[in-house]
């Protein structure tokens, strides 16, 4: 069986496999041409956000004497009605989209996975009643839901996450829901309670980073409707007034559609990005982790 | 003595170690088959001779990755979605190479007076969306016939043995039990009027019952139509009940051929006498003595 | 089959006073004066707060408010809107048909664009074509609706003018019968234009997904061994089992197109329901807001049961309870 030697302390060996695990994934998804343009671009945009008040050439909510001007030397991107410069907005703004978008997307990993997670776990009444929880949320129109909830509670930065929350919960419950109970009909369950430790953690090291890979994903995925979400109650005008936020610019630019382009085409290119990178990212690491087999040939045969 | 007696054995009039060349219906010469994967190239068929005759039963018997589906597969140009690291050789189909004839020319024998397939999993190979009726329509063969299409139709299902043919075919694939669905397939595959027939494991994915009452089918329409056969399977059984002659492969390899009386009698190579040697355990007397 | 359609109206019904008992819920926990939460931005004189308290029992247990309201939903009082002095369930049939309206010409261009493209991308044999269209899809879904809403108006009405920048129609509009349609649909252009390439980017990428899943069955094969020219294969064999799909997320796709309506009316001026819920939010008329998003559940649920009833019509092993 074991030898000896192979005891390592539990918390060493799964800290080691999870790095190498992790540097396994990101090469990976660098290998594959959506990978790599996604994951580069959240790293561009994390940096933009965390170095935002260097970047920026003006104060997020500084009003300067040219108002509606368009694009030019001083101000890369214009200024809107009042005279705030456009880029320096835009710069700020990734932070909020950046923080929503993330905030939100591992709220509702927790959320959704915990239910997920008690529904695989009780199953009989407690599964059945969760689920149907579940399906009701993911098939009534949940935007307007959020909109209730703002409209009803306000919108300060903590409700945002908790409102936007509440609309993407639903496909993560289901997604670690079925993957719970892939985990827990795996003979290796059992197995375990036979073999030594040791061994299991080696199989630990297989299993379950292929069942975390699609939940990765998906949280990928929830950040990029995360932040369109946000982006649209910004864009009706629900959204924090104390955070710059892209949606919010997007409001603003609509009185000034026919005298002002340049309101409504940046903010709007930047929660292009935003989403797209995410996108991206997400389908990266699936293509990935596919390994499709790459003698195959594609498409139907004449 | 052997428990190989429950199925009826082929009653050889001539002696067939080779047919003779003058008529014959497929000639495959020196066939490779190599496929690449995303690691590897993969030999399914590496160089293989192949003779049919017109009216012909021939087996072709080995275990699974002998290459004997994609022999088949191949010669008909029905291999799905995969690259060739190289084929070579030749096909020749009534002196034609269908490797390398032009897909009108491919089309048209399949539609008619060419060859048809049928296969193992008659569930997944049927449309689950469209009536069995309008599926065999699909294939009948083209040209003026004197009796309308649904007579037609009709007239397949009762030769493939199914009764009560008119609520039948307007069944989806699903309501249909096992057997009865293989032989819908079959018929699908006699409705372009097919001078050679391949039949990809027909049984094995039958209940053992089942499988007898197909092979009979199989084996009064291959009389009846004087239409070549060509059985794929790794059931050395179904060999004996429908096949003059057996090809055994090994590894995208023929390792031996010879008529099927010879072979049971007097295989020449040891992983054919392996073979027998597995049907006949895996066979158990069902009746009579052991 | 009729067995199959009164299970799934009976799995509706529970789901429904479900919704509507959360949004009941919701509105119990708003903060502040339940009086003034209910009529919004309006003054309410001391006399008026007495007949309120006494229309909505205000004073009355929860379970006797609870009660009150699901009766009122029933007989068809959604409650009353302050703000536009009239019953809100007026105000949203009125509102209802020019959303669907919007929404019905959008997957009308939608969907058939988005299968063919689905169905040529999934089947093309030329890697180059796949690859591309795959990266298209991708980037063109992921452009808000509501700021593509925006750009099309900055191009084809600002810039080009060939459209108007908003609304249904103008203001003192006489055309009748045919003018009508036309001028419906030159006002509808831009609107449904950001609608339909959003939507018919999803649908295409799920086609696509569910072609190359069914390129792997095994009918597939035996229709090439019938001799079945490609294109038959394609439009008669593949177009129809990839579809299936399609119709699982039309069910989410429809309320997912209610909330994108609420963003595209912004952008449009569209009267329709989306409109009317930015404006009942924006007056705090509370009552609207609740009214407009309970029909919508009632629509969503609707519909999820005609989509379950067209699924069993289209494939016929759900039908038979397989």
């Amino acid at each position: 069986m074991t030898s000896k030697s192979n005891h390592l302390p539990a918390a060493t060996t799964m800290h080691t496999t999870m790095l190498q695990w992790l540097g396994i994934s990101i090469r990976g998804v660098m290998r594959t041409r959506h990978g790599a343009i996604g994951l580069v671009l959240l790293v561009l945009l994390a940096l933009v956000a965390m170095a935002a008040p260097s970047i920026a050439t003006f104060g997020p909510f500084e009003q300067t004497a040219s108002s509606l001007a368009p694009p030019g030397a001083e101000h890369y991107f214009g200024t809107d009605n009042v005279g705030r410069d456009i880029f320096s907005m835009v710069i700020y703004g990734t932070r909020a989209s950046l923080a929503i978008g993330f905030g939100a997307a591992f709220a509702a990993l927790i959320i959704g996975g915990t239910i997920g997670i008690l529904a695989g776990y009780f199953g009989g009444w407690v599964e059945s009643v969760l689920m149907r929880v579940t399906e009701l949320f993911q098939t009534l129109p949940v935007i307007l839901f959020v909109l209730l909830a703002v409209a009803l509670f306000g919108s300060s930065f903590w409700l945002l996450i908790a409102a936007v929350t509440l609309a993407i919960w639903p496909v993560e419950a289901r997604l670690i829901y079925g993957q719970y109970l892939k985990l827990r009909n795996r003979e290796f369950v059992a197995a375990a309670r036979v073999i030594d430790l040791s061994t299991t953690h080696i199989v630990l090291r297989e299993i379950l980073p292929n069942a975390i890979q699609p939940v990765i994903v998906q949280v990928a995925l929830d950040a990029s409707v995360a932040i369109l979400i946000e982006a649209g109650l910004g864009f009706l005008g629900l959204s924090d007034p104390n955070m710059v936020s892209w949606g919010q610019l997007l409001f603003t630019a609509q009185d000034y559609m026919s005298q002002a382009w340049w309101m409504s085409v940046f903010p709007g290119a930047a929660i292009c990005l935003a989403i797209i990178a995410f996108n991206l990212f997400a389908d990266g690491l699936n293509e990935a982790s596919d390994s499709r087999r790459k003698g195959t040939q594609v498409g139907l045969e004449r | 003595m052997d428990t190989t007696e429950n199925i009826p054995v082929r009653d050889m009039g001539a002696e067939f170690a080779a047919p003779a060349e003058a008529a014959l219906l497929l000639d495959v010469r020196n066939l490779k088959v190599h496929l690449r994967t995303s690691d590897a190239v993969v030999r399914a068929v590496d160089g293989v001779d192949f003779q049919v005759a017109p009216g012909e039963c021939v087996g072709i018997v080995g275990e699974s990755g002998s290459g004997k589906s994609t022999l088949a597969r191949a010669v008909s140009r029905l291999m799905a979605q995969v690259q060739f690291a190289e084929l070579s050789g030749t096909a020749d189909f009534n002196g034609a190479d269908t490797l390398t004839m032009s897909t009108q020319a491919l089309r048209n024998l399949r539609r008619k007076s060419g060859f048809s397939m049928i296969f193992q999993d008659p569930l997944g190979y049927l449309n689950p969306t469209m009536r069995v009726g309008r599926q065999i329509r699909e294939a009948l063969s083209p040209g003026h016939y004197a009796m309308p299409e649904l007579e037609r139709i009709h007239a397949l299902l009762r030769e493939v043995g199914l009764r009560d043919v008119e609520h039948v075919a307007r069944r989806f694939p699903h309501e249909l039990s096992g057997g009865m669905r293989q032989r819908i397939m079959i018929a699908m595959a006699l409705a372009s009027e097919p001078l050679l027939l391949f039949a990809d494991e027909p049984t094995t994915a039958l209940d053992a019952t089942v499988q007898l009452q197909v092979l009979e089918t199989l084996h009064r329409l291959h009389l009846e139509r004087r239409m070549a056969m060509v059985i794929i399977t790794h059931d050395l059984g179904v060999v004996a009940a429908l096949c003059d002659r057996v090809y055994v492969m090994r590894g995208g390899k023929v390792v031996e051929s010879a008529n099927t009386i010879e072979l049971f009698d007097a295989p020449r190579h040891p992983y054919s006498a392996r073979l027998i040697e597995l049907t006949r355990r895996s066979r158990p007397a069902t009746q009579g003595t052991p | 089959m009729l067995r199959f359609t009164l299970l799934r109206i009976l799995h509706a019904v529970p789901l429904l006073i479900a919704v509507i008992l959360v949004i009941f819920l919701m509105q119990q926990m708003i903060p502040g004066d339940p009086v003034q939460a209910m009529v919004g931005d309006f003054p309410v004189p001391q006399a008026f707060r007495d007949a309120i308290e006494l229309r909505y029992r205000l004073n009355d247990p929860l379970y006797v408010r609870i009660w009150s309201y699901f009766a009122n939903l029933a007989q068809g009082d959604f409650g009353f809107s302050y703000h536009s002095q009239r019953p809100v369930l007026e105000l949203i049939l009125e509102r209802a048909p020019r959303t669907i309206l919007l929404a019905s010409a959008g997957f009308a261009v939608a969907i058939p664009l988005g299968m063919v493209i689905g169905v040529l991308t999934g089947t093309t044999r030329r890697a180059g074509v796949d690859q591309a269209w795959t990266t298209t899809t991708l980037v063109l879904y992921a452009v808000p609706t509501f700021w593509l809403g925006q750009l099309m108006v900055l191009l084809f009405a600002v810039k080009l003018n060939w459209f108007p920048t908003q609304g249904m129609g103008p203001l003192l509009s006489q055309a009748k019968g045919l003018d009508w349609m036309l001028e419906r649909l030159y006002y509808m252009a831009l609107p449904v234009g950001a609608f339909a390439v959003h939507e018919a980017m999803r649908v295409a990428r799920i086609m696509r997904a569910s072609v190359i899943d069914t390129l792997g069955q095994g009918y597939v094969v035996t229709a090439r061994a019938k001799g079945l020219r490609r294109n038959t294969i394609i439009w008669r064999h593949i177009l129809r089992n990839s579809s299936l799909p399609l119709v699982t997320i039309a069910g989410y796709a429809f309320g997912a197109a209610l909330g994108g309506a609420v963003l595209l009316e912004t952008v449009f001026t569209w009267p329709g329901l989306g409109l009317l819920m930015i404006e009942a939010i924006r007056t705090s008329d509370n009552m609207t807001v609740m009214g407009v998003v309970i029909f919508s559940a009632l629509a969503v649920i609707i519909m999820n049961f005609v989509v379950d009833v067209l699924y069993a019509l289209i494939d016929p092993r759900i039908r038979h309870g397989r």
